[in-house]
């Protein structure tokens, strides 16, 4: 069975560092004008609802056939004052250093590096079922109290699990699923039975 | 053997109910790019250098890289499983071996896995691959010998427990042979041995293990193989897996003995991991630490001080040389590392000359502290090294077809026959006694008399002529170990016995 995570997970290493850095500097500017929150909100929403469902929009942005100069008066008539003062000169910035294709990075790093400043943090919950709206709220409320941070869940569901839940804290994983908890006490008991097995053979031995 | 089905399930019930579930926590990181044994993994922020990882299909990975985006992990083991976008989890341990009693005999792969078909190594003690070597308070100098059963070794450059001394050479100069020789020969002397193949054609390893069977020598032998078709990380990490395995004895006040065969790969191994890291490559394009790669490996070979139980590793780590260049950048770096080399010469090797050692260029810088007395006697051993460089310059002298004097003349032969003295077939070591023994008798001309080509019969026949009439003598020589005036003066009576029968009868 494919592995529906994949996809999204592919990352490219140096597109990340790129899009680190030309975060730091949006998110820099748009502190100084006190509309970082806002500013990040425009990017995602351009990434999700112009790029990724205009794919000609993406097509020309990215183009390397088209030099700056041509790609300026597309973008002001395109976007020109539905976008904050900020954002629409980040993007020329962007369009003249040629690095409109790394948009997607740009935004996946604005969006963490802001949560970051504000205190925020973001957790994946996966389990096997859908998660009511309750005990979505206590888990939320759980892990802030743990972690210490304003917690933004995401959930997802993943049959394989069987039950219980994983929990996703940045590269950490804590794992309480019954899948998991399941080939664990394979593996112990298989590992246990194993070694009684070898240091009392003759009690294994079939009366002959 | 049938066993009782039921009698296990009850074990497995017993372990069921026993089991308490607890919470997994691990870091995981994601796989973005695989392959030629190495995988670049995104995530693992926390990792350290060193550690180990799991990927999915349940092999081992080591962080060996750590960069700002990604951290490259070598693989130990089949990294064709492995796909992008596999979660990597860390372990957060370090890589570790199996170690104790269980593992000899045995034939293992750099992780300790058998390869042998003799079933799971019974044992629950494992030891880190990487070890700091022990500090000097916790070292003594050398001071007993390591026999290697080959005369000429013995004699001229001797090794002592603790003691690194590199076997050097061309390829099919014997390199090889000199290991498996001081492997057999250490039989009776309580070292447990240590064979690491890494890069080898694994007919020639089967070959080794077969010779090794046949002399009992497995018994207190351990190879840990890496063979020429395992991928690098494997054939890199082979060396630090074997020496683990050694010092659990060294440590435990034990001998061992470990060989690299050869590090010349292990080099090429590590090298084909860093050019595949991006490590910036140096001189004939290994990395820059490739001599702290060796280096760190080999101090872990020592000789411990009495409060941490005076045990030892020996090391005889084998370098191959290409068309006898040892001021290339690997062999120089070993040879500065260990404690002195056996060269090993081609032309030496087709003359017939075996151990084809090359006594000019061959050292032992602290072996002769080891030596045993009777060994080092003026009259036996002790000025061996210099009679024979001598008798070589002398040699290429009297090639020039000059007439020689009588005493010249004398010299040369005696020159001849101590080099057929110290010719030694494979795979029979000889007992420190029968060396000093031979090597006096050929030292005091008794041998002046007899034809270049019965030198060795005459080796032989007198061996077995002091084992079986002198017994006395030989008892003597090897209870004490060294050569008193008067044990001499039996000694050479014993020879002149010998060598009267011997003329007659050659004669005859």
């Amino acid at each position: 069975m494919p592995n529906p995570r994949k996809k999204s997970d592919s990352h490219d290493a140096g597109r990340q560092h790129l899009g680190t850095v030309y975060a730091k500097a949006l998110l820099g500017a748009a502190e100084k004008a006190g509309q970082a929150d806002q500013v990040v909100d425009e990017l995602d929403s351009l990434v999700a609802d112009v790029l990724d469902n205009q794919p000609r929009v993406d097509a020309i942005l990215t183009s390397p056939r088209l030099t700056h100069e041509e790609r300026l008066p597309i973008l002001n008539k395109a976007f020109g004052g539905k976008l904050s003062p900020t954002l629409m000169t980040f993007l020329k910035v962007v369009s003249k250093h040629g690095r409109l294709d790394s948009l997607r990075a740009i935004a996946r790093a604005a969006r963490k590096q802001l949560n970051t400043i504000r205190g925020r943090v973001e957790v994946l919950v996966e389990t096997a079922y859908p998660l009511s709206n309750p005990i979505r709220d206590r888990i939320t409320a759980r892990l802030s109290e743990l972690l210490h941070r304003q917690v933004i869940l995401t959930t997802r569901i993943n049959e394989e699990l069987l039950g219980g839940l994983v929990v996703r804290v940045g590269d950490t994983v804590y794992d309480a699923s019954l899948a998991a908890s399941l080939k664990r006490m394979q593996q112990v008991t298989l590992e246990h039975t194993k070694q009684t097995i070898r240091d009392s053979i003759e009690r294994f031995a079939m009366p002959t | 053997m049938k066993f009782n089905a039921d009698e296990i399930a009850s074990v497995i019930q017993a372990e069921i109910e026993k089991y308490e579930s607890t919470i997994d926590v691990r870091e995981v990181g994601t796989v973005l790019e695989v392959g030629d044994g190495i995988a670049r993994v995104y995530g693992l922020s926390n990792i350290m250098s060193g550690e180990m990882v799991e990927f999915p299909s349940g092999v081992r990975g080591l962080a060996f890289n750590l960069e700002e985006n990604s951290v490259g992990v070598t693989i130990l083991g089949d990294y064709l499983e492995i796909e992008e976008g596999d979660e990597v989890k860390a372990l957060g341990r370090l890589l570790s071996v199996p170690v104790g009693d269980a593992v000899l005999g045995r034939v293992l792969d750099p992780l300790g896995n058998p390869l042998d078909g003799k079933g799971p190594v019974a044992t629950t003690e494992t030891r880190p691959v990487e070890f700091i070597a022990p500090g000097i308070a916790g070292r003594q100098p050398v001071r007993e010998p390591l026999q290697t059963g080959i005369k000429a070794i013995d004699a001229m450059t001797p090794i002592g427990r603790g003691q690194r001394e590199l076997i050097i050479g061309d390829r099919k100069t014997g390199k090889t042979t000199i290991a498996i020789d001081t492997i057999i020969n250490q039989k009776h002397s309580g070292v447990k041995c240590f064979y690491v193949a890494i890069g080898q054609k694994e007919s020639s390893v089967a070959n080794t293990i077969k010779v090794l069977e046949e002399h009992g020598a497995m018994d207190y032998t351990t190879v840990i193989l890496s063979g020429a078709s395992s991928p690098a990380p494997l054939q890199y990490v082979a060396p630090y897996a074997g020496t683990s395995m050694a010092e659990y004895f060294m440590y435990n006040g034990g001998h061992a003995l470990i060989i690299y065969d050869d590090l010349s790969k292990q080099a090429a191994a590590y090298r084909e991991l860093s050019l595949l890291m991006r490590r910036p490559p140096g001189r004939e394009a290994f990395p820059g630490d490739v001599f702290y790669c060796h280096s760190r490996l080999l101090e872990r070979s020592a000789k411990l001080s009495k409060e941490l139980g005076g045990g030892s590793l020996t090391s005889l780590p084998i370098i191959e040389t290409l068309e006898g260049e040892v001021s290339a950048y690997i062999p120089t770096n070993v040879i500065s590392i260990t404690d002195g080399q056996i060269y090993l010469q081609p032309d030496l090797f087709f003359k017939g000359i075996r151990p084809a050692m090359n006594v000019g260029i061959s050292v032992s810088r602290v072996g002769g502290a080891a030596q045993v007395k009777a060994m080092k006697d003026k009259q036996v051993a002790g000025g061996l090294r210099l009679a024979l460089a001598a008798f070589r310059e002398l040699e290429a002298f009297a090639q020039l077809g000059t007439d020689l004097d009588a005493a010249t003349q004398s010299r040369l032969d005696r020159g001849y026959r101590m080099v057929e003295i110290l010719k030694q077939p494979q795979f029979q070591p000889l007992e420190v006694v029968d060396q000093v023994m031979i090597i006096f008798a050929a030292n005091s001309g008794a041998l002046d008399e007899v034809p270049i080509n019965r030198v060795q019969a005459f080796e032989k026949e007198f061996l077995q002529f002091m084992r079986d009439v002198k017994a006395t003598i030989r008892k003597d020589i090897a209870d004490k170990k060294d050569l008193s005036p008067e044990l001499k003066n039996t000694l050479t009576e014993a020879i002149n016995q010998f060598k009267a029968s011997f003329v007659k009868h050659v004669s005859k």
